[in-house]
């Protein structure tokens, strides 16, 4: 039954702050937890699809530094690299991709000026431009958007953002579960099986993970065509080996490589 | 004519920015400085003794040393030579001392089930074995996130007695010390303070544990060598010296209709039954490395904590201090009074701690401090508004008892200190802000 599904992604995902990787609950309680570079490094020998960094603060400090960590990141790290926070305008973008992005994420940008999507597509394509949700259940199957990594209201319901999102020409939806993001008590399903109902683009659900379950109830939920790991990983709970054998061993489609060394050098 | 106005008359003289001679107002320093080492100035106030602040107290104010390094920094400095082995031996020696074998209590932690009380009572549970009751104070008006986080604690494994005082009474004294003190949150702290060691006395245990320790936020260092919590903060020899609200025990009674029971809630602790009960109170702080950040990483593991659904108005943070709904009024007033809003609190505690550095810290205050807290400012109004059916001796006292936007904002104004807002073409600034 699962075998008609995509391939699944299976994405590390660093929130960075200053020069520091960082991890919250709820994106709270920011806890610096090492080095950015030499978590990636691992992420990517142990085959992981993606990498994410997001500054996850740069709205809420209003600055933006991902530039030096990603052109570090590209010496050692040979899978696609999202990167995203802090992105206000065409010219934030492009800095991010010369220094090594394959793909840029926005969020609060977006939100106070929609057309920046489609500023950003024009330049280079949908598939560059992913749209960031942070998305806070407020109701029976009602999310919003937040933004300012989730501390700021914005009074948009998050579905039908992902769904403008994506006519102004994002490529991709990267949604965060709020309420489930670094709980360890499983992905919010429901969330995630809405906005891929609501969109064509990819879907990566970001949130939630703490046991191979989890994943399980993912995918069979909804077909997103990713998944973000930040907490499991940086806490040396699970490995992304593990994870993909699971998958393997679960009839869940991805890509069959156990490292992204041997694929990629 | 009513003792309070409805309108206060504001000099806008005073403000002008080119005014050299200002006046500094709480018996605060005239000249500010801020902290090289955190965020907050040498304008906070610290830990007063409630029940005897009237509207012409005088604060103490928080040292800054001659580098310009305020006391809670040099605290965190002392701390780090603290040898914490030997600390948790002395807890240790101490709960074997009060343990209890025969199913009573054997200590008592104050709480409102936040972080800081989730740890506290959790710890001395189940890891130093001991047979916690927890006693909670309420807030004025419950957050819907704070009440299930309350909620929680209790079902972490802990009794629980319940202190929700007469909403009636709450809501004037907590009127009267916005009018003297512009000071809306003490009401509580007055009840919280003294609440712990009056059910002690009631349920006869004398060991009685707080959280953390204010001398960490910038109390005398001296404050903080011995565990033990100075009776002066819980206990009164004489009725007759204290005030609620900034209004005597005796005008209460006389000019606002309430009567001795009404009152009984808020007074401090007898000092006779606190001696006779040989009670003595702890702070957790002081036998463990109290980290805030860390405390809600625990209370989400432990209880199912839940983070409040956005950010506090004036602030970034949305961990700590979420369960009442009157506290984003609390840090608005103390940005009014001594020009240091939520934002410097919680950068200043998260420095301190090492969660973020002093350039982040100085971003958020700049953001946040001060911001107007809309989000619950309509029911607080209602909260306040003393009405003539509710209470028709007391609202008379006040001209216009109803409060609103225009009300409050006037009152406001009413307890800025010139030397720290400036007033030029109709917009309030501070004439001082962290760099």
């Amino acid at each position: 039954m699962l075998d008609n599904l995509p391939i699944l992604r299976l994405i590390a995902r660093l929130d960075i702050k200053g020069s520091n990787l960082i991890k919250g609950v709820h994106l709270e309680g920011l806890r610096v937890v090492g080095d950015p570079q030499v978590h990636a490094a691992k992420y990517y020998a142990e085959g992981a699809d993606e990498i994410i960094y997001m500054d996850t603060v740069a709205s809420l400090y209003g600055r933006n530094n991902l530039i030096d960590v990603v052109s570090r990141a590209t010496e050692h790290v040979f899978v696609p690299m999202t990167v995203g926070g802090g992105i206000r305008s065409v010219e934030d973008a492009r800095t991010l991709l010369r220094a090594g992005a394959d793909k840029v994420a926005i969020n609060t940008a977006a939100i106070k000026n929609p057309t920046l999507i489609k500023e950003l597509s024009d330049v280079w394509g949908s598939s560059t431009i992913v749209l960031s949700i942070e998305a806070k259940r407020v109701s029976d199957k009602k999310w919003e958007a937040y933004t300012d990594n989730g501390r700021e209201r914005t009074g948009l319901d998050a579905v039908e953002w992902a769904q403008k999102g994506a006519a102004q020409g994002a490529g991709e939806i990267f949604v965060t579960s709020v309420d489930q993001e670094g709980t360890k008590k499983g992905f919010d399903c429901e969330l995630v099986a809405e906005i891929c109902r609501a969109v064509d683009v990819p879907v990566v659900a970001s949130g939630g993970f703490g046991s191979l379950q989890h994943l399980n109830d993912l995918v069979t939920a909804s077909r997103p065509t990713g998944v973000a790991f930040a907490d499991a990983l940086h806490y040396d709970k699970f490995s992304l080996k593990q994870i993909r054998q699971f998958c393997i061993d679960s009839n869940i489609p991805t890509r069959q490589a156990v490292s992204g060394a041997e694929v990629y050098k | 004519m009513p003792p309070f106005p409805k309108r206060r008359k504001i000099d806008f003289a005073k403000f002008d920015s080119s005014r050299a001679d200002r006046e500094a107002k709480y018996g605060l320093p005239n000249s500010v400085t801020f902290c090289r080492r955190c965020v907050t100035s040498n304008q906070k106030p610290i830990s007063a003794v409630e029940f005897q602040h009237k509207s012409d107290s005088k604060k103490q104010a928080i040292h800054l040393d001659d580098l310009e390094i305020c006391d809670a920094c040099r605290m965190t400095e002392k701390k780090a030579g603290i040898n914490w082995a030997e600390r948790d031996a002395q807890l240790r020696e101490l709960c074997d001392k009060h343990r209890s074998r025969d199913g009573s209590y054997d200590c008592l932690v104050p709480g409102s089930g936040g972080k800081d009380s989730f740890v506290a009572a959790h710890m001395l549970k189940y890891k130093y074995g001991m047979h916690p009751l927890t006693v909670t104070w309420a807030p004025h008006v419950y957050t819907e996130w704070g009440w299930r986080n309350f909620q929680r604690w209790i079902h972490a494994g802990f009794d629980n007695y319940l202190c929700t005082p007469n909403g009636r009474v709450h809501r004037l004294l907590t009127r009267l010390a916005v009018e003297n003190l512009f000071h809306p949150f003490q009401a509580f702290i007055l009840g919280q303070k003294s609440l712990a060691p009056k059910m002690a006395v009631l349920h006869q245990i004398p060991l009685v544990f707080y959280g953390e320790n204010e001398a960490e936020y910038g109390n005398p260092i001296g404050d903080n060598d011995s565990a033990i919590r100075q009776w002066k903060y819980f206990s009164a020899p004489e009725k007759s010296s204290i005030y609620l609200g900034g209004t005597s025990v005796k005008d209460l009674t006389t000019d606002f209709g309430l009567e001795q029971v009404d009152l009984d809630p808020y007074l401090p602790a007898n000092p006779a039954d606190l001696k006779s009960l040989g009670i003595e109170v702890h702070y957790l702080g002081y036998y463990m490395k109290w980290h805030p950040q860390s405390c809600y990483y625990y209370a989400v593991e432990h209880g199912g904590f839940e983070a409040s659904p956005e950010r506090t108005p004036g602030t970034y943070s949305k961990y700590n201090s979420i369960d009442d709904r009157i506290d984003d009024f609390h840090y608005y007033t103390t940005f009014i009074k001594y020009g240091i809003g939520r934002a410097t609190y919680d950068a200043a505690q998260e420095i301190r701690s090492g969660d973020i550095n002093r350039d982040e810290g100085v971003a958020l205050v700049q953001r946040f401090d001060g911001e107007f807290p809309t989000r619950f400012a309509d029911e607080i109004f209602e909260y306040l508004s003393i009405t003539e059916k509710e209470f028709p001796q007391a609202a008379k006292m006040f001209e216009q008892p109803r409060i609103d936007h225009a009300y409050f904002n006037n009152l406001a104004d009413s307890f800025r200190s010139p030397h720290l807002w400036s007033y030029n073409d109709g917009q309030w600034s501070l004439r001082h802000q962290v760099k």
